[in-house]
């Protein structure tokens, strides 16, 4: 048994031999309709609400150092510390430098099919830090993207 | 001392992950990459077990199957001896958690515990076996080839 605790060591070995494969993508989505089982029925029931939810329960049992908002059309929040990123790079095999891509890889095409908007802001690769903001209302979501001071790269958005 | 020594909150569904992604490796590029993938997990996420080892000791790799099924809950007996480590694992808390889950364990599941022991002991003088009894039921073992 691999413990869970170090599920995100043997991850980030099967996307060192993915990405050789250039079948991170694909990968993603499997993960992506594996977390609808976990996540789907809450996202659409509860909207933003059900998002809350489920990072109450992410924060915790992952260890997150994060702030959370909830606001009647948005959930949003800051990752001060990311358990996942930070024990990839602690780890004898060395992280994999794409790594931060499988958040946005799964979470996305599932926001999606959730009906939300998501704004999703992975910061740098090697620092495991980010901040989500994800809406209801496609609207608003529209007018939050124009706030955006740079579109990089690291910004992933579903809209 | 272990490496890795995770002593906080656990979040359990990542077997469900796992899980997932032992069907996807196996299914697209066959069984042999997914050992491999295994094979260097075992010897290169836990290089400071499997370099200790390599230098005939075994304390670490003692350590972190106490550790980690203690803090699964898991049901074990574990036996040492200079020559022979063997950890009879009566209650995997991996295939326990993907059964209150409602997922129906990979035909592959086994091959996470087969495979990353061999990578432990890859280029040691020890030899890693796995025999399964049953369902979350095996019986696991570390030889010293002298």
């Amino acid at each position: 048994m691999i413990p869970s605790d170090h599920f995100v060591r043997f991850y980030n070995e099967v996307f060192k031999f993915l990405d050789e494969k250039n079948d991170l993508e694909a990968y993603y989505l499997h993960i992506s309709r594996h977390q609808e089982f976990h996540c789907l029925e809450l996202f659409r029931d509860k909207g933003v609400a059900g998002i809350y939810e489920y990072y109450l329960k992410i924060r915790k049992e992952e260890n997150c150092d994060m702030e959370m908002e909830l606001k009647e059309h948005e959930f949003s929040f800051f990752m001060r510390k990311c358990p996942s990123l930070s024990k990839a790079i602690d780890n004898d095999a060395g992280v994999c430098p794409k790594y931060c891509l499988h958040c946005s890889g799964w979470l996305l095409p599932l926001l999606t099919k959730a009906g939300l908007y998501v704004i999703y802001d992975m910061m740098a690769p090697d620092d495991p830090r980010c901040r989500m903001r994800i809406f209801d209302d496609l609207e608003v979501a529209k007018e939050a993207q124009k706030d955006l001071t740079g579109f990089s790269d690291a910004i992933r958005c579903n809209f | 001392m272990l490496r890795y020594q995770e002593n906080n909150e656990l979040h359990m569904d990542f077997h469900g992950t796992t899980n997932a992604t032992l069907e996807y490796i196996a299914d697209k590029y066959g069984v042999e990459a997914l050992e491999m993938i295994l094979r260097r997990t075992g010897s290169r996420v836990y290089k400071s077990i499997h370099d200790k080892l390599a230098a005939g000791d075994a304390s670490e790799l003692i350590e972190h199957l106490n550790w980690f099924f203690n803090r699964e809950k898991g049901r074990y007996n574990l036996s040492v001896s200079p020559e022979k480590i063997v950890f009879e694992v009566l209650e995997c808390p991996a295939i326990r958690h993907l059964r209150k889950l409602g997922m129906e364990p990979s035909e592959h599941v086994c091959l996470q515990t087969r495979c990353v022991n061999e990578g432990m002991c890859e280029n040691t003088m020890w030899r890693a076996s796995l025999e399964i009894i049953g369902e979350g039921h095996c019986i696991q073992s570390f030889k010293k080839e002298l």
